[in-house]
This record gives C-alpha cells, structure tokens and sequence, in this order.
C-alpha cells in the first residue's frame, strides 16, 4: 500500500551521513545552475578547437573522441607554461583560510564552492600525472581518473567562480585562485565548451569593436544621441570625437555603457567632463569595449582582445590612454597587458594631465590612467566646480569592484570622489569593502539572465551588507567603478535591498558639475526632477 | 498564557534544534562552517535561519507581534531559499519542523491543555503560509528582474533604432516586402 511521505521526508534534501565523499557528490545540471553554451558557428569562427553541438543538461556532451588526451595535453603544457599554476597546484596545505571567503560558498553552501574544494577538483587529476605519490598511490593520496563527470564538474564550478580573487587575499601562500579557474575554463575550451554569454561577445568585440556587434557608424550615432541628452540635461552638446587622428587622449571604456541602463548615465558624465575640460581626445569604435571578454576564456583570447589598445593609440597617434570606469579591463591591462602586448607604441608618453600637469608615474610601463585617478587629481587641484548638494536626495555607498580594489589597490580615489561630489556618503560593513569587498555575484561573464537565481544567491553577500546599511542609515543609492556591476548590482539590489539605485561614480559627478555656460539644473542625467528645485523658476532664469 | 510560559523556558533551546534542523538541509561538508560562525556578514546564510528561529518562536509563544514585523524578520531567510536550489516545500516548508520539535518538547508538559497546544500550534501554519507568500513574491521577482535585465541590455539600441525609423523618410519604407 502507498504511503505519503511524511513532512520531514519531504523537506530532508540528503541522509544524515552521506554515503559518498564529497567528491564523489556530483553536481545536477538543473536549468538555471548553468549558462547556455556557444554555437558551434562561433567557435568555428573564433578558430576554437573542436567546436561542437552540446547541451549542459544532456547525458552526453559530444566531447571529441581523444578529449581525455587532449585535457591531459592541454594541462600539460599550462604547467610547462604557467610556473605559477604548478606552485598552485604543490604548494596548497588545505588550511582552508579561503573556504569560507568566497561568495559562491556563502550563498549556496556547496562545499565544491569553498576555493580550496573547487582547486581540488583540478588538483587530484594533477596528482595522478604529476606527483610521485600520486601515481604509486592513487586515490589514496586524494588522486583521481578523468572521465566524462569529471568534466561536467570542472565545467560547472569554472563557472560558479567570478575569479573575484577575494580568497587569494586570505590564502597565506597567496595562492590566485581566479588563475585556477581560468585555466580550468581554457582546459573547457580545449574540448570545445564554451558559454555563449562569453563568446558571443568575443566574437563582436573582435570583429567590430563593441560587444554587441553593432557596426561603427551606428555606435556613433547612438553616443550621439546619448550627446543629445546631455543638451537637454544641461543645455550643452558635448563634443562625440570618433576615430580623429592626432589628439593627446584616446579614451577607451567599456561598450555596455553605451547601449544598457543605467551604464549610459555614466557615459554620459564623461561626454560632459571632458567637454567641461575641453579634453584633447578622441573615442575608437574598433577599441571601443574596454572591457576583456577574452580574460574569461583564455589567455591567449585576453591578448588578442587586448591588443586592439595599443593597435589603436598607434594608428591615432595619441600621447596616453585614459580608460573608464571597468573592473576586469583593469585587472588585465594592469597585470598582464605590458606582457601580452608590451612595449607601448614608439607614440606613446608617461600620462600626464594636460589639465593639472601631474604625471602619473604610476601607469609608466602601461600608459593607461584610471578615469577615477584622473577626476580625483582634478579635484584635488580644483581644476572642476562641483555642486554637491544636487545630489543631496542621495545617501550613497560604495561598491568596491573586484578587479580595481584587488588587482590594481584602487581603493581611495574613487571615494574621494564620491565625497566630493555627495554630501552624504555611508560605508558598508568593514568586512565587505575595500580589499575584502565582495563581488557582485555575476563578474567574469556570469551576468546573464538564464542563471538570475544562482546570480541572486552569490550575490548574497552584497545584497546583504547593502541591505544593512539601507536599513541602520537609509542608504538609498550605491555607486561603483564597474560596467559589470553597473549591469549586475540593480537586479541584485532590487532583490535584496528594494530601493537603492545603482550608478556609477561619474554620473554622480557630472550631476554635481558646474559647467562653464550650463542651464540651470532641474534634472539629473536620468531626467528625473531635481527635488529642491523650482522648474519655473529655472525657467524665469534662463529667460532673463 | 500556559503556552507562553512553558515556551519561554525552552525557547532557546528549541530554536536551537530548529536551526540545526535547517542547517541539515545544506550539505553535509559546510555544516562546521554553519554551525560555527556568528559574524552576520562572514555567515550570512546561518546569520539568516537565526534570525528567523528568534522570531518564529517568539510568534508561535503568541506574543505581541503584527504580521509585518514577522514578515520583516523572516524576510531575509525567505528571501536567500528562495534562490538555493530547493523545492518550494524544502525552501520554506522548513517551518514545520518546529511542529515535530514542539510535540517532543512542550506537548508532554502541558498536559490536559490540548486545546492550548493545539492553538499555538495552528500558528505555526499562519508562519508557514505568510512565508510561502513571501516566497512567492521573491520568484516572482526574479521573474521580473529578469525581464527587466533583457529589457534594459539593449535598451539604447530600442531607442536608436526608434530614432531611425523616425528620420527616414516614408517613401524609404515604401518598397519593403515587394519584389
């Protein structure tokens, strides 16, 4: 006779003492825990190896039929090549000091999640082939075979890593985690496993520039008409240089903040800084993503997307780049582009403000300056008026994106900024921000709608310390220097924090700028009223 | 009030076990961690069920609460099962754990008062369905969220492309679709 489950069977999701050891425990491919892959066309295009038809949720991948020797191959050669990859895969004492920094474990709680765990996936394959013990001892030693679930593992944690780097800072051999994860994705695309959130826009940035594809004269048109809406904000078009052929400034920014809300506001502030400045510079539309694809598929892919750079300040013939808010862009151009695409062009100078004079010593061997150290200089000589109190309807905080917090220590200049721009700006908790920040939860080519839920879990940590001081101090607004975030952080604030806005920091400061010939402000960038501002009374003023 | 009082005593102790009930339903591997870290940043997710496990107790003790102040205090809780990868009935169903717990516990002590346990124990019911509506509105807006994502990706190409259509002269459309 059935019986009904009762209630406790029901809601018990495992046996009080697994059979299995955690790694025997293999993850469900259950829509929503993955991204969609790539089309085969793409990769061929792209000259990927061994581009294929696959579904995650199938039994079977259509991995190529040599595709154990191919991993063994290709994993052997990144040890040959990546002396760091071999130290990282000795010199771990599984101390576990990383395991509970990674956001990925305090939001799902999947012990594969804990960075320690997540390198041992790729760790015990390492000890088969590559140690002593491991070889006379196997499995004993914590070795492992590769077979087909071994894949689909590697392949689903690679990607439920942001390569956030936050448990390298509390590893005390330092050990960069984020490089495992990057590795194991271009062991993935060895047997032809790609995700089409990523290689979608590889394929665009490398043909035409921009992530999305669009062809250079439309991507003019449309910073044209985001020029148009600086006009009827302020009363001044902002100049839009494309492709001009002399100037002293290439600015280089990622293309998402021309075509996704909020990102445009953002953009928006830099057409009417540097109109303000009256900047020497110009845009590409072949250099026109600053932003990295290529970082979160292979090292090889990060190069090729990067070069575009220094191909472009050659052909234009300018001085320094000066690049925008980014998160990755900046992990890639301030570790790794002086050995991809190094030296500079012969054109190419030390940075130097044409507005304020300081050389900025610190982008030397790259010759690319970070728009917040460029606006916090310009402050800091009172090269800009600012009127902070029209952003008084703000309380803001600040969201330290991974990759400028932790891979190039850009920690101050932002919050200067912010405080001179707002009038009220509030920390989130000590232990999320700064160094420690926790990311957004959908870095490294994660933020795509088919896994919002698994976004909405990693992001937890965010949402939660946003949460805290939305409701201790009445936080209704976070800045960040990331067009990533700036995509990812108003879902996730919108499911754990209703209410806060999310933007960049340099809508805020052309808000609060004071241009030479503006109309009187009555709306901010987004068009929205100003409170504390009387429209006809405005009106009266420019009439008179 | 018997239940109240009686309950008060052993509040503690079953939120306690409750909280260790819902920890079990995560991994058996990252249970140290759950059970070990009170920072509420550090270990959010067991900083959450805590939160909640005071509330609910002091709510099934029938104190002086309004339904959104439960709501508030449960929120978080709901909000982060909403988003694991659980069944709707393992996600917020957890309530009725507390119902096991209480008939071990309280029943026996409160003797001929059936009609008391049983009144405190329908308020366990009252949390267990304000939190599947709380649950609810979560995936719903995830669902929205994640419109709102698409919608917002392209959302200058819309308007550039609205633009064009604007400019363009009608008789540049006039031929389309003949041959």
């Amino acid at each position: 006779m059935a019986k009904l489950p009762t209630p406790q069977m029901l809601m018990a999701s495992r046996p009080e003492l697994p059979k299995e050891s955690w790694l025997d425990i293999k993850p469900e491919f259950a829509p929503g825990s993955y991204c969609y892959p790539e089309k085969k066309e793409t990769m061929e295009l792209l000259h990927m190896p061994n581009p294929h038809d696959w579904d995650p949720s199938a039994e079977d991948w259509n991995l190529p039929e040599n595709w154990e020797q191919i991993l063994c191959d290709a994993f052997e050669e990144r040890l040959q090549k990546h002396r760091s990859l071999k130290l990282f895969m000795d010199i771990c004492v599984r101390c576990g000091a990383c395991a509970d920094k990674c956001h990925f474990f305090l939001g799902t709680n999947d012990p594969k999640n804990m960075p320690v765990l997540r390198a041992e996936l790729l760790r015990s394959l390492y000890r088969r082939d590559h140690t002593m013990l491991g070889k006379l001892l196997g499995k004993k030693v914590g070795a492992r075979d590769w077979d087909k679930s071994v894949v689909k593992e590697l392949f689903y944690y690679a990607y439920q890593c942001t390569e956030c780097r936050r448990c390298s800072l509390f590893c005390p051999y330092g050990i960069d985690t984020a490089e495992i994860t990057a590795i194991v994705r271009e062991l993935m695309h060895e047997v032809g496993l790609g995700t089409h959130w990523i290689m979608d826009p590889v394929k665009n940035c490398s043909f035409t520039g921009n992530h999305l594809g669009i062809k250079p004269h439309s991507f003019k048109e449309i910073v044209e008409m985001l020029a148009d809406d600086c006009e009827t904000v302020t009363g001044i078009r902002p100049k839009t240089p494309f492709n001009e052929k002399g100037h002293e400034i290439l600015f280089i920014t990622p293309s998402g903040d021309v075509f996704a809300d909020p990102g445009i506001y953002t953009f928006m502030g830099y057409l009417l800084l540097f109109h303000e400045l009256d900047l020497d510079y110009t845009f590409s539309t072949y250099a026109s993503e600053g932003g990295n694809f290529g970082s979160f598929t292979s090292f090889n892919m990060a190069k090729k997307l990067n070069a575009k750079m220094y191909a472009e300040a050659e052909r234009l013939g300018v001085k320094w780049i000066l690049g925008g808010e980014c998160g990755h862009m900046w992990r890639v151009v301030n570790q790794y582009m002086e050995t991809y695409n190094g030296p500079t062009p012969p054109n190419m100078t030390i940075p130097k403000s044409p507005i304020t004079g300081t050389v900025f010593k610190n982008a030397a061997a790259t010759k690319m300056v970070h728009i917040t150290e460029f606006t916090a200089d310009l402050i800091r000589h009172g090269k800009i008026k600012l009127d902070p109190s029209r952003n008084d309807h703000i309380i803001t905080t600040f969201h330290d994106s991974c990759n400028p917090a932790r891979a190039m220590g850009l920690l101050e200049e932002p919050r200067y900024i912010l405080k001179h721009v707002c009038n009220h700006f509030v920390e989130m908790p000590e232990n999320t921000i700064r160094e420690q920040t926790f990311c957004c939860g959908a870095g490294s080519g994660l933020n795509t709608e088919e896994i919002m839920e698994l976004r909405m879990r990693s992001g937890m940590p965010r949402g939660n310390a946003l949460r805290y001081v939305q409701q201790k101090y009445g936080v209704n607004h976070m800045a960040c220097c990331c067009a990533i975030d700036r995509a990812t952080l108003p879902p996730l604030a919108n499911y754990w924090a209703p209410g806060v806005n999310v933007s960049g920091i340099h809508e805020l400061v052309a808000n609060a700028l004071v241009m030479k010939g503006e109309a009187k402000r009555t709306m901010d960038l987004r068009q929205e009223d100003l409170p504390n501002v009387d429209a006809d009374e405005a009106e009266a003023e420019e009439g008179r | 009030m018997q239940t109240a009082k009686l309950l008060a005593n052993l509040k503690d102790s079953l939120a306690e076990q409750w909280t260790l009930a819902v920890f079990a339903s995560y991994p058996e591997k990252s249970l140290p961690f759950l059970k070990t870290q009170r920072d509420p940043f550090t270990n959010p997710v067991a900083s959450m069920i805590r939160e909640a496990a005071g509330t609910l107790f002091e709510a099934i003790a029938g104190e002086d609460l309004d339904v959104e102040k439960v709501k508030t205090s449960l929120e978080r809780f709901v909000k982060i099962r909403a988003v694991q990868e659980f069944t709707p009935s393992q996600a917020v169903g957890v309530i009725y754990l507390l119902k096991p717990l209480l008939r071990k516990e309280l029943l026996p002590s409160m003797g001929s008062d059936l009609a008391g346990y049983l009144e405190m124990e329908s308020r366990v019911d009252t949390l267990a369905l304000l939190a599947f509506d709380m649950y609810m509105t979560d995936k719903e807006r995830v669902a929205e969220i994640r419109v709102t994502e698409i919608r917002n990706q392209y959302a200058q190409l819309k308007r550039w492309a609205q633009h064009l259509n604007a400019q363009a002269p009608l008789g540049e459309f006039a031929g389309c679709g003949q041959s």
